[in-house]
């Protein structure tokens, strides 16, 4: 759960708890049924992009960014 | 070997960095020490009007706890090496998580993020850096606890240590963080650890409800300044009210903001409104509902009168959006509302209760905001021009109409000079005023980046000439703010500095400070 270091349960979490609060909030633009390749999503998150802030592998771990690409790119559950 | 391209800490040779990353792994683990630039990329996205070099870090570090903390301070102090600790690294318009000074190595707290105790009956929290809002409010809500803590904007994925370490402010009655932390660890330069307060004696319990302990009290000193790194921070926590009434006021005009301050004053000093009320311009509202800067205004210079007007038409937004609640039972919130429904009435403002508030994105975000629920509603600031720029442009004033007036004016005046836009707000103490204005310009621009900086410059200048100092301010102006607050003060910072820090081997540089 959050209580990890930057460890989360799986990509569904992480989503519901950092990246849901922008887009799915018109803060950020949705990414849900895009098709976004997962490459690109994992480094927009670890370089940032312009209004977006980055996020470093202590918040995020390498293997739950890599899930939440995948959930995102190919449509799977996210919370 | 590093590369001789890399930035590297001032006055450290490339073969003595190199000995300094080998002992450092030896600490903590070769996985917690990055060099690889690649990798560092998270840690060099700022805001900030200065090129990205300037705040480039040589190295990330991430310790596990305070024993590899004191470890890596040997290091530090044997080759002369500076380190700049972050705890959740989310000072997102006060420079993000990059250093002070370019070569620094990034101290990154985010993994010590253990919630260490919360006491439900004396309401009470003690919390590791890396701990987040949205963790700890997942904590409480888990443990079923009624209890609140107060937030910023960036809650979510930003911390109360990080936050209290740079006297961030919330928006409950709780709002002023550091008044309401109590008790701090901090491991100085020379690896001892320090405990403020009552914690300071051995068996005490008392850590985190009494918070000046005997002698001097220290805990300030620790604040916006460089003397240790904070290891754990106690905090008081607020009992969840039987009844939160939250409200926003509108008002039509900008010169409102004189009788706004002078209303709502008494209410506040008598804490029939206890919070850190806000008193929000159109501008800060628009970018928030959301609007498009580019849907009103795509000329040049800062957008005019008249589409701040369109706006307000279009989208109900006051000039000023007063946010406020109650909180208390419902017998004593209702005998307080009368009082609010007087001033409203008695000066011009339009009341919207949270019933009425429905589908506002602006409110709902303020509203929770209230409640120290987590969000991210206020990053829609962000998209107003976009382009990744913001730095905070934040003076303190004095609770009075006439000095709120003037301050305004005075910015608006000279952010129109640079073609930026006043997107600003008062986040309201009993007695003070953060004057919170958010300089946002397009990063990617060259031309509006060099705009932005000299735009601050002069903001920061003309305030000072009038007597107005900032409470907080982003790294890239650490030197020229601290210079504004003469020198004296920063003769008794360097003496300190020197005491505590021979070497100078922590965050030189930041607010102004160092050897």
């Amino acid at each position: 759960g959050s209580a990890g270091a930057g460890q989360w349960r799986d990509g569904a979490e992480l989503y519901q708890k950092v990246c849901g609060h922008c887009h799915e909030a018109n803060v950020g633009p949705v990414l849900k049924g895009r098709g976004l390749p997962p490459e690109y999503i994992q480094r927009v998150v670890r370089m940032g992009n312009r209004a977006m802030p980055a996020f470093r592998p202590t918040e995020i771990d390498d293997a739950t960014l890599a899930d939440v690409a995948r959930r995102i790119s190919t449509g799977a559950v996210l919370a | 070997m590093v590369s001789k391209s890399k930035a590297l800490p001032k006055g450290v040779s490339a073969a003595d960095f190199d000995k300094v990353v080998r002992e450092i792994r030896a600490i903590v683990g070769d996985e917690h020490v990055v060099v690889d630039e690649d990798k560092l990329a998270p840690y060099r996205k700022i805001m900030m009007p200065v090129p990205d070099e300037q705040h480039e870090l040589s190295a990330s570090v991430t310790p596990d706890g305070v024993e590899q903390i004191q470890r890596i301070m040997k290091v530090a102090n044997k080759y002369r090496v500076p380190v700049y600790p972050i705890s959740t690294g989310k000072n997102l318009g006060y420079g993000s998580a990059a250093p002070v000074q370019r070569g620094q190595i990034v101290m990154d707290l985010r993994r010590m993020n253990r919630i260490i105790e919360v006491d439900p009956e004396l309401c009470t929290a003690l919390v590791e850096p890396g701990v987040t809002y949205q963790q700890l409010y997942d904590y409480l809500q888990e443990h079923k606890l009624p209890l609140w803590f107060s937030c910023p904007a960036p809650s979510a994925i930003a911390g109360p240590v990080g936050n209290m370490v740079d006297r961030g402010v919330g928006y409950t009655p709780y709002g002023e963080h550091f008044m309401f932390s109590c008790g701090m660890e901090v491991v100085l330069a020379d690896g001892q650890v320090l405990r403020t307060g009552m914690g300071a004696m051995e068996n005490s319990n008392t850590w985190q409800v009494f918070k000046w302990g005997y002698g001097p009290t220290l805990d300030g000193m620790f604040t916006q300044s460089n003397y240790g790194v904070v290891t754990k921070m106690g905090m008081w926590l607020m009992p969840a009210p039987p009844d939160f009434r939250p409200f926003c006021i509108q008002y039509p005009n900008e010169a409102d903001i004189t009788k706004i301050v002078e209303a709502l004053r008494p209410l506040r000093i008598a804490m029939v409104i206890p919070n850190a009320v806000v008193i929000a311009h159109t501008l800060w509202e628009a970018p928030c509902t959301p609007v498009k800067r580019a849907d009103y205004y795509t000329g040049p210079g800062a957008i005019p009168d008249e589409a701040v007007k369109k706006i307000q038409a279009d989208h109900n937004i006051g000039a000023w959006n007063v946010y406020a609640g109650l909180y208390g039972t419902k017998e004593t919130n209702d005998a307080n509302w009368k009082i609010i429904e007087a001033v409203a009435a008695g000066t011009g403002g339009k009341i919207i209760t949270q019933e009425a508030s429905k589908g506002s994105q602006a409110l709902q975000y303020r509203f929770d905001l209230m409640k120290g629920k987590p969000n991210l509603g206020e990053f829609g600031l962000y998209n107003w021009r976009g382009g990744g720029g913001s730095i905070w442009f934040a003076p303190v004033s004095q609770a009075k109409g006439a000095e709120t007036l003037k301050q305004m004016q005075m910015a608006k005046t000279i952010l129109a000079k640079y073609g930026f836009d006043y997107v600003g707000e008062f986040i309201v103490g009993w007695r003070d005023m953060h004057h919170v204005i958010d300089l946002l310009y397009d990063r990617s621009n060259p031309e509006q980046m060099q705009k932005a900086y000299a735009c601050y410059d002069e903001l920061l200048h003309t305030f000072a000439k009038e007597g107005y100092g900032m409470y907080r301010a982003n790294t890239a102006f650490a030197e020229k703010v601290a210079a504004t607050y003469g020198p004296v003060k920063r003769d008794v910072e360097k003496r300190l500095k020197k005491a505590l820090d021979p070497n100078n081997i922590i965050a030189p540089g930041r607010c102004g400070i160092s050897l």
